[in-house]
C-alpha cells in the first residue's frame, strides 16, 4: 500500500479544514441573517429534522424562502455588498468553514484508499432499483459487485443506460451521490473496497478512531 | 408600442430570431440563461446588444418563478415564450395575465392555449363546425361496451372504404407522447387490448378514460399557418409539408407550400385539399376567437382526404418557410411572423389582409441536428470545434453554436445544432440548393472518449428527394 | 425491655414513617408543615430504639402519632382536588394486586405472571368471588382485568397499558363472554401508553370500545384513577363505581395546564396553574357522580384507602357484588330489581357495614336477558354525558321528534317490505324476459313500466344507456366552481418536499385553485380549509345541515372557556366543532358527520358527541352510509372534563349498533386527527382512510416525549405509516376523493343499504 498514513493525518492535523460555498438555488432578493466569522450549525437531531442555522432569506415571487445552513462551521465570507438587492441564480453568497471531524477525515482518506467508480460524464445518474432496494435493506452488510455488473443508470439528454460496473470485484463501501444528482464527469459516485484491502480499511479507521479526537 | 421591453424566456437559436424581431420593432429585451448556456450565443449577442444587464442567470427555464422574478426585476412588459417551454402553457401565460403586475404573454389568450391544448377538446369543437377529424371518440370513454360498440362501428368503415389492412388505435386518454397506445387489427382482439390500455392507464394516471380512433397508414403530415390579431383579423400564410420525420416523430426536413401540384403529381387534387385545410382551419380560428399566430395540424390521406390533428397555439421551429414564400404587399422587408406575432400580442391591428399576402417559390428547412441516425437517432454530446456553413442569399442559417470558438454541447438539452432555411423559385431548385448547401457545411468536433461528432448531414441529403413527394 | 415490645415498636415505628411519607405524598412535599422535622424524628427514635425505656419510648410513640393524626386530620378536611389525585397516585395506595387477594378468594392470573407479561401494566385474572347467604356460601366466577401499577415495579410502568395489554384484556374479556360470566374491570391508569405500533395505542382502544359496546356479560367497572382514553379501554361498562379518592379526568392536571398555559415544551408548568386545572376539570368522585359519568362512589378513609385497609375490601367486595346483582337483575324484570334495591337500601340503613346478603342471585343470563342487558347498556349510555345547549324551543324538539319517528317507519316501509316484495317481482320479469320469445316483450314491457314507475331507478346521464356507475365518467367534475379563499393572492409557496422531490415553488392561485392543494410534482397536500370539501365532495346543493341548534356548552364552568367558546362561534358562524348533514354522492344519499378544525381545533365535547350520535341514528334508520370526514381533531375537549370523555364509550355504542343493523360506517381522516375520538367512535370503522399528507395517532409527539422520554420521527403520524401500521385501509388523494367515496359506497357495505 502506497498512501502514506502518517503524512495524511499529520496534514489533516494541521488545516482540519472544508470551504463550502453557498450559492444562491434561484434568482430574489437577498437578506442575510448572519455576521461575517458567526458560528453556524448545520441540520440536528437524531433524523436531522431540526434544520441549521438560518443564513440568508431569499425572496421571489413574494415566497421569502429560508436557506438554512447544511454545515456547521464558521462563516468565513459574507459578500454584504448584495444585501437587499437582487441576485441571479447560482450566485455566491458566502463561504463557511467547515472543521472536519473524525467521520470526515475517515471519509477523506477512504476515498484515496477505494476503487472509486467515477462518472463517465456528466449526467443524472440513478442505482437500478433492485440496487436501491437491496441497499436500503442491507445498510450494514454492504453490496458486493463484480466487473461488468450494471448497477448504475445514467440518464443524459432524457436517454437512459446502463453502466457496467469496471473495476475490480469487491464490496460498496460508500456512495457519493443520491439518487438523480447531477454528476459532474470523473466525480466518484460509489467506491469499492477490494476483499483484500479491507483489513487494511479498517486499519485506517481504527487508526483515525484512536488518535483523533473532536 | 415602443419603448417596451420583451423577456426572451428560451435558449437556442428561437432566442436569436426573437432578438431579431425585436431589434427589427425596435423593442427592447432581456434574455435569461441557465449556468449550462453561458456560452451561448444568445447571452453573447443579448450582453452585446443591449449591455451587462440584459441577460440574467436562472435556475431552470421550466421553472416559472424565475421567469417572473426575472420579468419584474428587469422590468419587461412582455414575455416571448419561443417553443417547448411556456408556449403552450395556459396556466403560465394565465398567471401572465392575472398576477399584480400582469405581463403580456405574446401568444393566444390563456384561454384559447387551455381549450385548444386538449387534443380532444380541439376534436369535439372541430367535430360541431363539421371539421373533419380522424374517426373515434371524441371524449374518454369508460365503458368497454360502449368501446366495443365505437370499434365495430371503425372497422365497418374502413372496411367500406375498401382499405386493405383496417386497424384501429387504442390510447389512454390521459396520456401523451406515445405512451399508452396500442394497435389493433382485429375486432376480436379488441376487447383484451382495450383492457390492458384501461388497466395501464387506471395505474399510470388514475384515470382509466380510453380513447380510440381509426389508424391512419400512408399520410402526409401538413400544417396551416395563421396569423390573427385581437381585432379579429385572420390572415394565413399558407401550409408546410412536414412529413419527413426521425423515428421518434421529430421533424427533420419542412418545406413550404405544403404541396407543389404544379411540379409534382398527386393522386388527388391537391390544390383543392390544401384550399379546403385552409377554410376549416380559418373557421376554427374564427370560433375560438383565435388572436396571436398559431399551426394547425393536419394529416392527408392518399384518397386526399384530410382531417385535422391538433392546433399548436404557439409559434413553430419551421415558421420561417412560411414567411419565405410569402410577400405582403405595401412591406418591403421579408416577412417574419415573429415580429407579427409580437405585434399583434402587444394589441395592434396586423394593417393587411389576405388579399395583400402573395406567394412564391418553395422553401425548405434542414435541421441539422448532433445525432446518430443509424442508431435510432441517438443524441451525440461533445465539444464542436468547427461549424462552417456557406453564405448565400437564398439560404439562412440560425444557430446557438458559436463559429468562432469551440463548443461545449449541453447535456441538459436537446443537441440542435442548426436551422438552415433555403428557398427556390420552385422546389427543384429549393431542392439542389439545399443539396448544395449540405455539401458545403462542414461540422467537426470530438466526444469525451475523444470520438469524431456525429451529425445527421447525410441523411438529410439523402430525404432531400423525398421532399413534397406523396 | 420486653424485646416483643420493641420489635412491635419497631414495626409501630415503621408504620408511622409511612404514615409521613404519605401524607407528603399527597401535599406532593414534605416541605408542607415541616413534615421532613416529623420524620426524621421518627427515623431518630427508629434508629435509637435500644436506648430509650419502655416509658419514654411509649409517650415519644404517643406524642408522634398525636402530631401525624393532627397533621392527617388537617389535610383530610381541607383535601383539594390536586391532593386527591396525589393520594391516587400514590405507591402506598391500594393496587389490583391487593384487590385480588383481598376481595377476591382465589384468582388465577392468564396471560401472564410479573414481569413475564405481554403488557404487566394489564393484569387479567379468573378469580373467585364468595357471597354468603344465611351462612351458606355460593361462589361466583368472575374475569378481573384491570391496570396494575405495582407497588413501585418498574416494569409495570405505572399503570400505563400498551396496546397488546388491551388487546390482551379484549381476548379475556370475549372469553368471559364465551363462558358467560361477569367482568369486573378495575382501571388503575394514568392513561394509556402513546405507541403507535402495532395494535397502536389509539386503534386498540377502539377496538376494545367497539367490541364492550355489545359483550353480552354483565361488566362493573370500579374507577380508582381513570386517565382518559387508557380508562375506556376497559371502562366501558353497565355499573361504574369510583373509589372515594380516585381521580377520572379528560386528561392529567399537569397535561390540562401546560395545555391552558400555553407552555413551551420543556419549561415548567407552575404548580399553582396545575392546581387550579386539577379543581376546573372536576375530576373527584363527587364531582363525577354529579356529572353522572358514575353510578356510585365506594366510600374511602378521609385519605384513601391504603394497601393494607382491609374493612374497605370488604365494602368493596359488597359493593361490587351488589353491582353486579343490579346489572343481572335489570336484565329480568324492573320489578325484581326495584325490589331488590329497596331492600338493600332498608338493610344499609339499619346496618352500614352489612356484608351478607339475602338472597343468592346468579349471574348467568338467557338469550332475552342478554338482549335486554345491551338494550340497557346502549340506554344508559345514550342518556349521559349531554352537556350541551338546545337552541329551540319544546315544541320546535317535539315536531322533530314526530317527524323522525315518521321517517323511521316511512323508511322501514321503503326499502324493508317493499323492498323484499319488488325483489321477486324483479325476479319474474327476469325471467320471463330471458326465457321467453322476442315478442313477449310486448307483453312484459308494460308492466316493466309499471313496475319502474313504483321502483324508480337513478337517472342515468345519458339516457339511451342503461345506469351503470361504474362506467360513469367522474373526472368531468368542474372543479373551479368553488374558489377556496386561500387562491385569491399573488404570492408563490414552497412545498414542504422541495427538497426531497425537487418542487417548484407554487403560485398560490394556481395551488388552490385548479390544483385542489395539491403538489403536482410529489402530490403533497397543502390543508384546504372544510368549506372547499363540503362544495367539492357532494353533489351540488345536496348539503342540507341538521341539528345545527345543538350548542357547544361550558358544562363544567370552565374558568375562561365561555369566552373561548363565544370566539369560537363568532369566529365560524357555527354553534360547535361538527356540522351533520345530509348530502349526496352521484345521487347516492348519505349522512355525514364532519369535525372541522376552526372551532377549537375539532375537539370532541357533549353536542359533538351527541350530534355524532343523531346523525349516526339518522344514517340507521334511513338505511344510508354514514361518512365521518375529519377534518381535524385535537382530542377530546378537556374543558368538558369526564363529559367529553365520556363521548368516547357513547358515540361508538351508536356507531355499533348502527354497524350491526347493517350500514357502511366510513372514517376519512385529513390534516390532524388525535387521541380521544380516534380511540374510540373513529378507530373502530371497519374502513379508515387517510388523505394524502395527513397525520393519524394516538398522542403527538409534544406528549410521546414526555410520556416516554423518547423522540419520534418526523413522519411518525403519517398517513403512510398508519397505513404500514395497518391503522387505515388505504389512502386516498383529495382530488379523488369524491370518485373513491362514491365507488366506497357501491363497493361496500350490507345489501342492507338503501340503494342495494
Amino acid at each position: 500500500m502506497d498512501i502514506n498514513l502518517n503524512d495524511l493525518l499529520r496534514q489533516y492535523k494541521s488545516h482540519p479544514y472544508e470551504d463550502h460555498h453557498i450559492d444562491t438555488p434561484h434568482t430574489g432578493v437577498v437578506s442575510f441573517r448572519v455576521k461575517e466569522g458567526q458560528e453556524v450549525k448545520g441540520p440536528s437531531g437524531q433524523w436531522l429534522h431540526r434544520p441549521g442555522t438560518l443564513l440568508y432569506i431569499l425572496e421571489r415571487e413574494k415566497n421569502p424562502k429560508k436557506i438554512t445552513s447544511s454545515f456547521t462551521g464558521k462563516v468565513a465570507s459574507l459578500r454584504t455588498e448584495l444585501e437587499g438587492t437582487f441576485v441571479q441564480a447560482g450566485e455566491r453568497l458566502l463561504t463557511i468553514q467547515h472543521k472536519l471531524n473524525r467521520d470526515e477525515i475517515i471519509d477523506r482518506i477512504l476515498r484515496k484508499v477505494l476503487h472509486i467508480f467515477r462518472a463517465p460524464q456528466r449526467a443524472r445518474y440513478f442505482f437500478t432499483p433492485e440496487t436501491v432496494t437491496f441497499l436500503e435493506k442491507e445498510t450494514e452488510k454492504g453490496l458486493s459487485v463484480s466487473t461488468g455488473d450494471e448497477i448504475i443508470i445514467m440518464s443524459l439528454m432524457k436517454r437512459d443506460t446502463f453502466l457496467p460496473y469496471d473495476g475490480p470485484p469487491g464490496i460498496i463501501y460508500k456512495v457519493y451521490f443520491q439518487q438523480g444528482d447531477l454528476v459532474e464527469q470523473d466525480a466518484p459516485l460509489f467506491g469499492v473496497c477490494l476483499p483484500e484491502k479491507l483489513p487494511f480499511v479498517q486499519k485506517v479507521i481504527q487508526r483515525i478512531r484512536t488518535e483523533w479526537d473532536d | 408600442m415602443e419603448n417596451k421591453r420583451i423577456l426572451i424566456a428560451n435558449r437556442g437559436e428561437i432566442a436569436i430570431r426573437i432578438m431579431n424581431a425585436c431589434d427589427e420593432l425596435g423593442l427592447d429585451y432581456v434574455v435569461v440563461y441557465t449556468a449550462e448556456d453561458s456560452a451561448s450565443l444568445h447571452v453573447r449577442k443579448a450582453l452585446e446588444a443591449k449591455g451587462p444587464e440584459a441577460a440574467y442567470r436562472i435556475c431552470n427555464y421550466k421553472d416559472p418563478n424565475e421567469i417572473f422574478s426575472v420579468a419584474d426585476h428587469s422590468g419587461a412588459d412582455a414575455i416571448h415564450p419561443g417553443y417547448g417551454f411556456f408556449s403552450e402553457n395556459f396556466r403560465f401565460a394565465r398567471r401572465a395575465a392575472l398576477r399584480n403586475r400582469p405581463i403580456v404573454f405574446i401568444g393566444p389568450r390563456w384561454e384559447v392555449i387551455r381549450d385548444l391544448g386538449s387534443k380532444i377538446n380541439t376534436k369535439r369543437i372541430a367535430k360541431q363546425l363539421g371539421i373533419p377529424v380522424i374517426p373515434g371518440s371524441d371524449e374518454p370513454l369508460y365503458s368497454e361496451i360502449e368501446a366495443e360498440v365505437l370499434a365495430e362501428k371503425l372497422f365497418y368503415r374502413q372496411k367500406k372504404q375498401g382499405i386493405e389492412k383496417p386497424s384501429i388505435l387504442v390510447k389512454a386518454s390521459a396520456g401523451g407522447g406515445g405512451m399508452g397506445i396500442e394497435e389493433v387489427n382485429h375486432l376480436d382482439t379488441f376487447r383484451q387490448i382495450y383492457r390492458r390500455i384501461q388497466n395501464y392507464a387506471k395505474r399510470q394516471f388514475g384515470d382509466e378514460g380510453v380513447l380510440i380512433e381509426q389508424c391512419m397508414r400512408d399520410y402526409h403530415h401538413l400544417e396551416v399557418q395563421l396569423l390573427c390579431s385581437q381585432h379579429g383579423e385572420i390572415v394565413h400564410f399558407s401550409t408546410r409539408n412536414c412529413t419527413i420525420q426521425s423515428t421518434g416523430r421529430q421533424k427533420r426536413v419542412e418545406a413550404a407550400p405544403g404541396f407543389d401540384p404544379r411540379s409534382i403529381g398527386y393522386p388527388f387534387d391537391a390544390a383543392k385539399v390544401l384550399e379546403q385545410m385552409i377554410n376549416y382551419s380559418i373557421q376554427l380560428a374564427e370560433k375560438v376567437k383565435y388572436d396571436n399566430v398559431g399551426t394547425w395540424e393536419w394529416i392527408v390521406t392518399r384518397d386526399g382526404k384530410p382531417y385535422l390533428l391538433e392546433v399548436n397555439t404557439r409559434i413553430q421551429v419551421e415558421n420561417e418557410i412560411s414567411a419565405r414564400i410569402s410577400r405582403i404587399a405595401g412591406y418591403d422587408g421579408p416577412v417574419n411572423l415573429i415580429r407579427e406575432q409580437i405585434r399583434a400580442a402587444l394589441g395592434e391591428k396586423l394593417g393587411f389582409s389576405q388579399n395583400d399576402v402573395t406567394f412564391s417559390g418553395t422553401s425548405i428547412e434542414l435541421r441539422i441536428v448532433a445525432e446518430d441516425v443509424k442508431r435510432g437517432f441517438a443524441p451525440w454530446c461533445g465539444k464542436i470545434t468547427t461549424f462552417s456553413f456557406p453564405e448565400k442569399p437564398w439560404v439562412r442559417v440560425y444557430s446557438h453554436v458559436p463559429q468562432d470558438r469551440p463548443y461545449e454541447i449541453p447535456t441538459e438539452y436537446d443537441p440542435n445544432l442548426a436551422l438552415a432555411i433555403i428557398w427556390g423559385m420552385n422546389t427543384e431548385q429549393a431542392r439542389e440548393r439545399a443539396r448544395d448547401f449540405l455539401s458545403q457545411t462542414v461540422i467537426r468536433g470530438e466526444d469525451s472518449r475523444g470520438g469524431p461528432i456525429v451529425t445527421n448531414l447525410s441523411y438529410l441529403k439523402k430525404r432531400l428527394d423525398d421532399v413534397l413527394k406523396f | 425491655m420486653d424485646q416483643k415490645y420493641i420489635l412491635d415498636s419497631g414495626k409501630y415505628l415503621a408504620g408511622l414513617y409511612d404514615r409521613i411519607t404519605y401524607l407528603g405524598d399527597i401535599k406532593g412535599s414534605l416541605a408542607w408543615g415541616r413534615l421532613d422535622q416529623l420524620l426524621e424524628k421518627v427515623q431518630e427514635t427508629r434508629n435509637n430504639i435500644f436506648e430509650f425505656t419502655e416509658k419514654e419510648l411509649l409517650s415519644r410513640i404517643r406524642d408522634l402519632e398525636d402530631r401525624i393524626r393532627f397533621f392527617e386530620e388537617r389535610v383530610a378536611k381541607t383535601l383539594r382536588p390536586i391532593e386527591i389525585v396525589n393520594i391516587a397516585r400514590s405507591v402506598q395506595r391500594f393496587t389490583l394486586q391487593d384487590i385480588l387477594e383481598n376481595v377476591y378468594d382465589s384468582f388465577t392470573e392468564l396471560g401472564g405472571e410479573g414481569d413475564c407479561n405481554i403488557d404487566p401494566a394489564v393484569l387479567v385474572a379468573r378469580a373467585t368471588l364468595t357471597r354468603r347467604v344465611k351462612n351458606r356460601l355460593y361462589y361466583h366466577q368472575v374475569m378481573v382485568i384491570g391496570h396494575e401499577k405495582g407497588r413501585g415495579e418498574e416494569y409495570r410502568n405505572g399503570g400505563s397499558a400498551k396496546p397488546w395489554g388491551n388487546e390482551k384484556a379484549l381476548r379475556y374479556m370475549k372469553v368471559a363472554e364465551t363462558e358467560g360470566i361477569p367482568i369486573h374491570s378495575y382501571i388503575f391508569t394514568p392513561g394509556a401508553y402513546p405507541t403507535e405500533d402495532y395494535p397502536g395505542a389509539a386503534q386498540q382502544i377502539a377496538r376494545n370500545l367497539f367490541q364492550m359496546s355489545r359483550i353480552r356479560v354483565p361488566v362493573v367497572s370500579f374507577i380508582s384513577e381513570g386517565g382518559s382514553g387508557g380508562a375506556e379501554a376497559i371502562g366501558l361498562s353497565d355499573m361504574r363505581l369510583m373509589g372515594s379518592r380516585g381521580y377520572y379526568s379528560v386528561i392529567s392536571p399537569e397535561g390540562a395546564a401546560a395545555i391552558e398555559g400555553r407552555i413551551k415544551e420543556g419549561e415548567k408548568v407552575p404548580q399553582e396553574l396545575v392546581e387550579h386545572c386539577a379543581a376546573q376539570l372536576r375530576i373527584t368522585a363527587r364531582d363525577n357522580l354529579i356529572l353522572k359519568t358514575i353510578d356510585r362512589i365506594i366510600e374511602e378513609p378521609p385519605l384513601g384507602a391504603r394497601r393494607d385497609d382491609f374493612s374497605f375490601f370488604r365494602k368493596l367486595r359488597y359493593e361490587m357484588i351488589r353491582a353486579t346483582d343490579e346489572v343481572v337483575l335489570k336484565t329480568k324484570s324492573l320489578r325484581a330489581f326495584r325490589a331488590y334495591a329497596l331492600k338493600r337500601q332498608a338493610r344499609e340503613s339499619r346496618d352500614s357495614s352489612c356484608e351478607d346478603f339475602d338472597i343468592h342471585i346468579k349471574w348467568s343470563l338467557s338469550d332475552t336477558e342478554k338482549a335486554r342487558l345491551l338494550e340497557c347498556r346502549s340506554e344508559k349510555y345514550r342518556k349521559i354525558g349531554k352537556g350541551f345547549r338546545q337552541l329551540r324551543t319544546s315544541l320546535g324538539r317535539k315536531m322533530e321528534k314526530a317527524r323522525d319517528s315518521l321517517k323511521q317507519s316511512y323508511y322501514d316501509i321503503r326499502y324493508g317490505l317493499l323492498r323484499h316484495h319488488s325483489r321477486s317481482v324483479q325476479k319474474i320479469l327476469e325471467e320471463v324476459s330471458s326465457e321467453g320469445f322476442i315478442f313477449l316483450k310486448t307483453v312484459t314491457e308494460p308492466m316493466r313500466a309499471a313496475y319502474d314507475f313504483v321502483f324508480p331507478k337513478p337517472e342515468s346521464p345519458s339516457a339511451t344507456e342503461v345506469f351503470d356507475p361504474f362506467r360513469r365518467s367522474i373526472f368531468v367534475q368542474d372543479w373551479e366552481h368553488y374558489i377556496s379563499p386561500l387562491a385569491n393572492e399573488d404570492r408563490t409557496v414552497t412545498c414542504p418536499n422541495a427538497e426531497k422531490y425537487g418542487c417548484r415553488d407554487l403560485w398560490v392561485p394556481d395551488l388552490y385553485g385548479e390544483f385542489c392543494g395539491v403538489c403536482p410534482s410529489c402530490g403533497h397536500h397543502f390543508p384546504l380549509e372544510y368549506q372547499w370539501y363540503l362544495e367539492n365532495l357532494f353533489d351540488k346543493d345536496s348539503v342540507k345541515e341538521f341539528n345545527s341548534h345543538i350548542a357547544s356548552a361550558n358544562p363544567l364552568k370552565f374558568e375562561g372557556f365561555d369566552k373561548k367558546l363565544k370566539k369560537a362561534k363568532k369566529r365560524t358562524g357555527r354553534r360547535s366543532a361538527i356540522i351533520t348533514f345530509d348530502a349526496a354522492v352521484h345521487e347516492i344519499k348519505l349522512v355525514v358527520a364532519m369535525l372541522y378544525s376552526d372551532f377549537r381545533s375539532g375537539t370532541v365535547g357533549c353536542a359533538e358527541g351527541e350530534k355524532f350520535i343523531r346523525a349516526c341514528d339518522r344514517a340507521r334508520t334511513t338505511r344510508r352510509p354514514f361518512l365521518a370526514y375529519i377534518h381535524t381533531t385535537g382530542g377530546i375537549r378537556i374543558h368538558e372534563g369526564t363529559l367529553g370523555v365520556i363521548q368516547m364509550p357513547r358515540c361508538t355504542v351508536a356507531v355499533r349498533e348502527y354497524i350491526d343493523s347493517g350500514g357502511l360506517y366510513m372514517v376519512v381522516y385529513d390534516n390532524n386527527s388525535y387521541a380521544g375520538p380516534v380511540a374510540s367512535f373513529l378507530g373502530c370503522s371497519p374502513y379508515q382512510v387517510g388523505i394524502r399528507s395527513s397525520r393519524i395517532g394516538f398522542a403527538g409527539p409534544r406528549v410521546i416525549r414526555e410520556t416516554t422520554g423518547a423522540d419520534v420521527p418526523p413522519d411518525y403520524h403519517s398517513a403512510k405509516n398508519a397505513l404500514k401500521r395497518g391503522h387505515i385501509q388505504g389512502i386516498w388523494d383529495r382530488r379523488d376523493f369524491r370518485k373513491n367515496l362514491f365507488e366506497a359506497m357501491m363497493t361496500m357495505g350490507s345489501p342492507h343499504l338503501y340503494y342495494k
